[in-house]
């Protein structure tokens, strides 16, 4: 049984862009992890889990 | 003469829904035309998960029975080897996750060698108890485990049950790699997971699969280390960066792409039944 990727859902505060990153990502992007693929700001940390129903409202960060 | 490679299809999963990607087969219907249809692209194993009439990923036995019947009944040229899920709802009770193994006998069946935190949200509970029934059960209903090891201590877990006459040799098993709290994915733990394989449980096959971005990693790993691969949409509901899986059948025709390109071919239901030991 998998659940597929654990995420972190974020949204930007200065832009407002929702993205998320998966959490296995965390060693590839060290301390710029959870940051806006936009604009580089640290992301305010909404939730955390599985894919969500409105999955698809956030980009997922990927290298 | 070529090797020959086992495509496991993870059709559906406990989890995604169609909100994240409406080619998840749900319904038994559509269970059942996704698993023939990977089954024309090259796939030998189904595993299989069921859903509940909300979406919800339930153990519900009538599920199954109903899944398994429209699929002999209806696609009676298809030997695809079945094989069904124990853990496909984490509250579900230890009777209920094997009933349906003793009512349907499916060829195979996972068998999660033991327990984790969720997610980083719940506990994935396969108790000593859970194991060891599920285990002897398995053999007296002639059911190959499928060992789902997600990280290196349940490869060791197995032996220990091997050696106790839990479980038979020669072992299957199913490296899940780069699942929350599980061992990450990449190519130095794959190679890990099987050599720890080899130390423990000499003489035992195996498979994996990766989920997320390090899915396509493990798929050319395993073939290149001489594993067998499942892919689906229960694993990942994304077939590339940014693009949706169009259906199951888009993976399983990649994984037999990669597997013939590389020299080896895709085995039959009948070949993977001779690899695995199945009667």
């Amino acid at each position: 049984m998998s659940w597929g990727p654990c995420f972190f859902y974020y949204e930007c505060p200065s832009c407002g862009k929702k993205f998320k990153y998966a959490t296995d990502m965390i060693p590839v992007f060290g301390p710029d992890f959870g940051n806006c693929p936009k604009c580089e700001t640290a992301g305010s940390f909404l939730k955390e889990g599985a894919r969500t129903p409105d999955d698809m409202d956030f980009e997922e960060v990927s290298d | 003469m070529a090797k020959k490679t086992i495509i496991t299809v993870a059709t559906t999963g406990a989890w995604p829904k169609k909100e994240n990607n409406p080619n998840v087969p749900m319904t038994p219907a559509e269970i059942v035309e996704d698993v023939y249809a990977c089954w024309k692209a090259g796939a030998a194993i189904a595993h299989l998960h069921m859903r509940d009439d909300e979406g919800n990923g339930t153990m519900d036995k009538n599920k199954f029975r109903e899944t398994v019947d429209l699929l002999r009944e209806k696609y009676p040229e298809c030997d695809i080897i079945l094989n069904l899920t124990t853990s496909g709802d984490i509250y579900a009770s230890d009777e209920t996750r094997q009933i349906h193994l003793k009512e349907i006998k499916p060829e195979m069946a996972s068998y999660d060698c033991g327990s984790m935190n969720w997610m980083h949200s719940a506990l994935f509970l396969n108790t000593p108890a859970f194991l060891t029934e599920l285990g002897n059960n398995m053999q007296e209903w002639g059911v190959k485990p499928e060992i789902e090891a997600f990280d290196p201590g349940m490869i060791a877990n197995a032996a220990y049950y091997l050696k106790k006459g839990v479980l038979k040799a020669p072992l299957h098993f199913q490296f899940c790699m780069g699942c929350a709290n599980g061992i990450p994915g990449n190519m130095k733990n794959l190679v890990f997971m099987k050599e720890t394989m080899e130390s423990l449980c000499p003489g035992s096959t195996w498979s994996c699969f990766g989920v997320g971005h390090c899915a396509l990693e493990m798929l050319y790993g395993a073939v290149a280390m001489g594993g067998h691969i499942r892919v689906g949409m229960e694993d990942n509901v994304m077939y590339a960066k940014g693009q949706l899986a169009e259906s199951n059948v888009q993976f399983v025709e990649r994984a037999a792409r990669v597997i013939r390109e590389f020299g080896n071919d895709v085995a039959t239901p009948a070949e993977a039944r001779q690899i695995l030991g199945l009667n």
